[in-house]
Formats: C-alpha cells, structure tokens, sequence
C-alpha cells in the first residue's frame, strides 16, 4: 500500500482562486455587455485590447521570473477587464494597450505578483494613463454614437455646468462616462450576484453605499444643485468602484472591522472630491489612498481574543 | 462555522457489531492528555481481563487496564497513531470473556467512593482529546451547566449517533453519576439536526423523569463544523466564551461526550474499565462501512486479517480520526486508542492540491471560530519570524482545519500553523 501522510484536514472546500476570479468575471459580464451594447465596436475592441495585453504581458513576465504561467488563474483577464471598463470609449488602442501593460508589470508583478500587490492593479494602470494622457482620459463621447460627438459626463456637467442629469438616464446608462461605469443597473445586477455568491463581503459595498447616502443627503438638502441621493450613487464610478474594485481582496482589509473602515473611508473622499476639488469624480485615488492605508488598517484592527 | 459534506448517512444507519476476540492487542501507555501511564507488570505475567496493567502518574494521568485475559509478551516502542512511535504493552490474549452482568445499587456509595471507582477505570474524555474524566469531574470550582456533546460534527464518523440509538439509557445513567458528582444547576443534551431521531428519545426520556437529572435541556444545533468542539459547543448553547488558554469550569460549564457517559456508567455500575469502544470505519476503498466494538489496541491489521473489514480498491489515504482533525497514518499496524473515534480509508487524497499564493480573501478569520488571523500565521512562518507569532494568539488555535478547508488557494494552514507552534519561542 502506497500512503499519502499529510497535515489535516483532509477534505477541502471545492471553492479555487480560479473560480473566484472567474465569478468577478461572471459578475462583471451585465456591465460588459452594456458597454458593447451602449459604445459597440468601440467597447469591443478596447476590452479585447486590455484583456489581451493583459494576458500576454503576464506570459512574459511569468517567463522572465521564471514562474510557472498564470493564465489559467484568470486574474489576468480580470485585472484587463476591469481597466478595460474604467477607460473612456474613445481611449486610443496604443495608450489602453499602455495602461494594461503597466498595470500588469507594475501594479501586480513589480510587487511579487497575485496576492502580493498593494494598490488594486486595474486602478494603477488608470492612474499612469491619467498623468501620461490626461486630456484623452477625460475627454468622454455620448453613447451609441458613430462620430463620437464628445459629451461631458454627469459628474462633469454637475460641477462645471450645474446641470443634473437625469436619474433614469444614470440608471440604465446612456449617459457619457467609463466604458462599464454608465449602467447603474447592471453594475448593481453583478454587485448582487458577487453578494450572493459570498465572493464579495458585503460590507465594504454596504459601508461605501450608505456613507455616500449619508453625505449626499445632507449636501443635496443644503443645497440641490449637488446632486441628490440617487444622482451620487449612480453616477460616475461609484458602484463599480464599490462592488469590484473596493471588494478586491489582495488589496483591501482581511478584518471585519477594518473593511467597515476601508468603505467608509474609500466613501468619503469619494464625496470630498466631488465636492471639493477640482477634479468631477474621485473613485480611483480614493480607493487608491485606501489601498495604501489596508495594512495599517489590518494592523490596528486585529480582531479580539475570543473571550476577551 | 462550516457546512462540510457530511458522508454520514450510511453509517449512521449500521447497527454496531462487535469484533470477536483479538488475538493481540498493543497498548500505549500514552492514550490520554497528560503524563504517560507508568506499566505495573512485568513481562511474561499472566493477567485477568480488565486488571490493571498500567498506573496513572500524577495528577492529569489515566489508568490502563488489560482488554483481555492473556500473557504480556512485551513493553516496548510500538506504533502510536499521534506520536509515531511510543511504548506501548504488548498483549497475547486468551480466546476468553469476562461476563459483566449485574448492576451495582449506588446508594451505598459515597461521591468519593464513585470518583475513585472512575478513576480506577482510566477513563477520559472520548470525544479526541482524552482528558482524564477524574479530573474533569472534580472541579476547582463550581460547575452550573453539564453539556453532554452528542454532536459529533466530524464528517463520516457515526459511533456517538449509534451509541444514542442503541444505548441511550446507559449514557443517562452515566449522565446521572455525573450530575451527582458536580451537582450541576441544569443539564443540557446537545445533538445535530442530522441526529433528529435522537430528539424524540429525548423528549421521552425528559417525560419519564426516571433519572436523577435536574433540569434536562434538549439542544438541537444545526449542523456545522466544529460544532462539537467544546469552546464551540459551550458558546452556543450557553454564550459563554471560554479563552484559548482557559477550562470550561472557569466559565461554570462542563463538558461530557456521550461515550465518555457510558463508560461511567460501566465503570461505575459494572466495574468495567475502559477497555472497549465504538469506532466507525468507513471510506470508499471499503467494501463496506462499520461500526464495531473494538478492544482498545486493536490494530487496524487485525480488523483486515480477522475479514472484519475488507478492501473494494486499494486506499490511497487511511485517516485516524475524522476528515477534518484526523491523522494520516502510513500503514495499519497502528492500534486504537481510547480516544479513537473512527478510521477513515479513502482512494483520494484531495491535499495534494497545489498550493497557490494568498489572495488575501481573508475567508480563513471568517471562519475562524476562535477569532483568529490564520492568513497572518502563514505570512509570518514562511518568513521564519516566530517570535510575533505570540501576539496573534496562535496558541488559541484548536487546529479545526476551518481556514485550510476554505482558503482558495490550498493553502495547508494547519500544517503552517502547526510548523509556528512548534518554532515559537516558548514562555517562561
């Protein structure tokens, strides 16, 4: 009798990281769709475009480092699709390609790869092309349009113009705005599917929603031109940020208590920045500066002794 | 907690056989928590079934007493299925039985005279970690709340859930000898909704009144894993948290599996030591899963050779214990012990999975029932710094396995976990 003798237990979960990352895929698919829905070839190509960059600048570095390859983790494919869905539609092949390259190499890889990285990959790749391409960044065209007639966004007409987009239009998308971020109704459709599949803990998403509810509240009975309730939570990169990048778990709290901290906190520079500053939407560096908090959080956040 | 695939159906529904006599029996002199047993017989003496063979040393130490008649034959290193190797007595039996017939009336019997006849039949706890039961039974202070542990959340194993079935009334009796020993406030009998059947017997019992019992609670938990585990168990039913480091008496609360309540009941009424127990064998490489009364130190080998238990496909993994906190055993020379519940022979072993990097998911302190930080642990020990271990309570750990069977990338965080224990500096 050949035995095996390994360290208990003996049974395991048949839950893998694959089928993790394939499940944030899954869920991401209702706002993928709408995106090629609303922006057709234009979509189509830039997903393609991130996800395949993606893929293969991980081949080359796994290859470089000497590791075996990672494709079938399909971290890869998330990390291009996600940065796929923050671009504007009119971002140009050679800057997307860019983006998905550095978010690979130095988002992920330069920090030791999967589970090592401290910033969400997908939002370092938007964060480089905002400082290399700023205009091409914010420059966003209406949907379904062939000659891409630009447009500004919800965010951008509230602060610059003081003009509230309707709440039907934020809801179903067809709006200007981020390849994935316009349809309020299918980031929520993929939020409640990665809620219901445990893949997400619902409390970052619960903590960033409510916060934002609170803030936006109090700021629209001040004064209504800052948008109401709903206008804050649909728009921009809210709810995608809220569900799919806040959620991510490389790079937010492991404790309980710390991801009530990380939504709170990703919530109220989100606010800050709207209001405040001069940029329309601040989804991206919030989390980003959240991301850099996470082990400080973890660390001040250990959860008790049991019985103590 | 877990909800784990329970495999349980088919065992649980096998009435216990028993295994005709062995031939020879080893046994450890250490089978319980505590110091070893120290040996009271020379080599090549004849002994009576259930004299003893073995002494407790100290205060947290269990008797040990022949299984059978027969000649000890030798004192020496043999398999241990926790410790590998550890001196054991060798037994050659006589192809004889003792009779333990009648019932003693305990009415004559001081509560000492009782905690003496428990402790003169090395009993200990029967749930896996086989605490001497004399200790447990005289607390330092004052016990409220008796827990009888019939949970068993461990996957597979069945031979509580057949000892309820087939000798309920006996483990009352034990129940009883318990509470007039502690003198507890309230009885709670805890079991899983997949023992639904016990329930009934239960309320029936509850509706005789002929026990002694002050108030019996019923407890029907759902099923969960680690359920049964004591600091689990008592947190539960009654929201007391016991610390990692402490004993339920400290929170008022006691702890009794139900085979431990009827090896009372037999020491005490029938002078019966603990020589003999229910184990469940089960697995998909058996032709087919039971449950046996087995003398302790049975070796698994002598279960095949006597066709007791028989091979479909060879195994390719044989687990000592459940599938959660059992040990890999790498051949069947190995005998059972007083704390064995069960043995486990599978064709697959599903830990050779690859471990993966950690994407923090954290799944392993959701699950944690003690509260913990596992994925912490395995950062730290792959780094070897050991040291830091301490101020993330790793000793707290109850070794569940919880983490490990959530984690997505396969992490072995036991066995990391075990590794850090075992490095840590140690206090002085």
């Amino acid at each position: 009798m050949n035995l095996k003798v390994s360290c208990s237990p003996h049974l395991r979960s048949p839950v893998n990281t694959p089928w993790v990352m394939m499940q944030v895929i899954v869920a991401l698919l209702p706002a993928t769709i709408a995106a090629i829905i609303l922006f057709k070839q234009r979509a189509a190509f830039l997903i393609a475009n991130c996800v395949i960059t993606a893929l293969v600048t991980e081949e080359i570095i796994q290859k470089i480092r000497k590791k075996p390859s990672t494709v079938a983790d399909y971290s890869g494919v998330l990390t291009g699709l996600l940065l796929a869905l923050i671009l504007p539609p009119s971002t140009r092949w050679y800057a997307a390609s860019l983006g998905s390259i550095f978010a690979i190499a130095v988002g992920k890889h330069l920090f030791g790869g999967l589970g090592a990285n401290i910033f969400n990959p997908a939002l370092i790749g938007r964060a480089f092309l905002m400082a290399a391409y700023p205009k091409m960044l914010t420059t966003f065209i209406a949907p379904s349009s062939v000659d891409a007639i630009t447009k500004a966004t919800p965010l951008a007409l509230r602060k610059f113009s003081g003009v509230i987009t309707p709440t039907k239009d934020l809801f179903l998308g067809t709006i200007a705005g981020s390849l994935g971020e316009t349809s309020a109704v299918c980031l929520i459709i993929g939020g409640a599917y990665l809620l219901w599949r445990k893949i997400a803990d619902w409390r970052i998403p619960l903590t960033v929603l409510t916060t934002t509810t609170v803030i936006s509240a109090i700021f629209h009975i001040v004064n209504p031109l800052n948008g109401s309730i709903l206008f804050h939570l649909f728009s921009g990169g809210l709810l995608l940020g809220a569900f799919f990048m806040a959620t991510d778990p490389v790079t937010t709290p492991t404790t309980k208590t710390g991801r009530y901290i990380f939504g709170g906190g990703c919530a109220i520079l989100i606010m800050i920045i709207r209001y405040f500053s001069g940029l329309p939407e601040g989804v991206m560096y919030s989390i980003l500066f959240m991301n850099a908090l996470t082990p400080l959080i973890n660390s001040y956040t250990q959860p008790k002794r049991f019985g103590e | 907690m877990l909800k784990v695939h329970e495999s349980k159906e088919l065992q649980h529904q096998l009435p216990s056989e028993k295994l005709r006599l062995p031939k020879k029996l080893y046994l450890p002199l250490s089978q319980h928590t505590g110091r070893p047993s120290k040996a009271c017989v020379s080599i090549g003496k004849e002994v009576e079934e259930a004299s003893t063979i073995a002494l407790e040393d100290g205060l947290i130490s269990a008797r040990l007493h022949a299984p059978q008649k027969g000649k000890i034959t030798a004192i020496e290193n043999y398999w241990h299925p926790v410790l590998k190797r550890a001196p054991a007595i060798a037994l050659e039996c006589a192809p004889e039985e003792k009779r333990y017939q009648i019932e003693k009336d305990l009415q004559h019997y001081s509560k000492d005279e009782i905690l003496e006849m428990i402790k003169n039949s090395g009993i200990v706890g029967m749930g896996g970690a086989a605490f001497p039961s004399q200790v447990k039974l005289k607390p330092p202070q004052k016990v409220d709340t008796l827990i009888i542990n019939g949970c068993e959340c461990e996957p597979y194993l069945a031979c509580d859930y057949r000892l309820m079935v087939e000798n309920l009334d006996e483990i009352f009796k034990g129940i009883e000898i318990v509470c007039r020993l502690i003198n507890p406030k309230e009885v709670i009998f805890a079991i899983e909704d997949n023992k639904i059947s016990i329930k009934k017997k239960l309320n029936h019992i509850r509706s005789l009144k002929k026990f002694n019992i002050p108030k019996l609670g019923i407890a029907v938990l759902k099923t969960a894993y680690p359920q049964g585990g004591e600091k689990q168990l008592i947190f539960t039913l009654t929201k007391r948290r016991v610390k990692g480091d402490e004993l339920p008496f400290e929170v008022g609360c006691l702890v009794h599996n139900v085979a431990t309540c009827f090896a009372i009941y037999e020491a005490v009424y029938l002078d019966k030591p603990l020589i003999e127990r229910m184990v469940t064998c089960a697995g998909d490489a058996l032709c087919a899963p039971k449950n046996i009364w087995v003398k302790i130190g049975t070796t698994l080998k002598e279960l095949f050779d006597e066709k007791i238990l028989e091979f479909k496909i060879e195994p390719k993994k044989i687990i000592a214990g459940g599938p959660m906190m059992g040990i890999g055993l790498n051949h069947l020379e190995y005998p059972i012990l007083k704390g064995s519940g069960g043995f486990l022979f599978l064709t697959k072993d599903v830990t050779e999975l690859e471990e993966g990097p950690c994407i923090r998911c954290a799944r392993c302190v959701d699950e944690c029932p003690m509260q913990l930080t596992p994925l912490e642990y395995v950062k730290r020990i792959k780094k070897e710094e050991y040291a830091v271990l301490d101020k993330f309570n790793i000793n707290d750990c109850i070794e569940c396995g919880s983490c490990a069977y959530v984690c997505p990338a396969k992490i072995p965080l036991v066995h990391y976990i075990k590794i850090g224990k075992n490095y840590m500096p140690k206090k002085k």
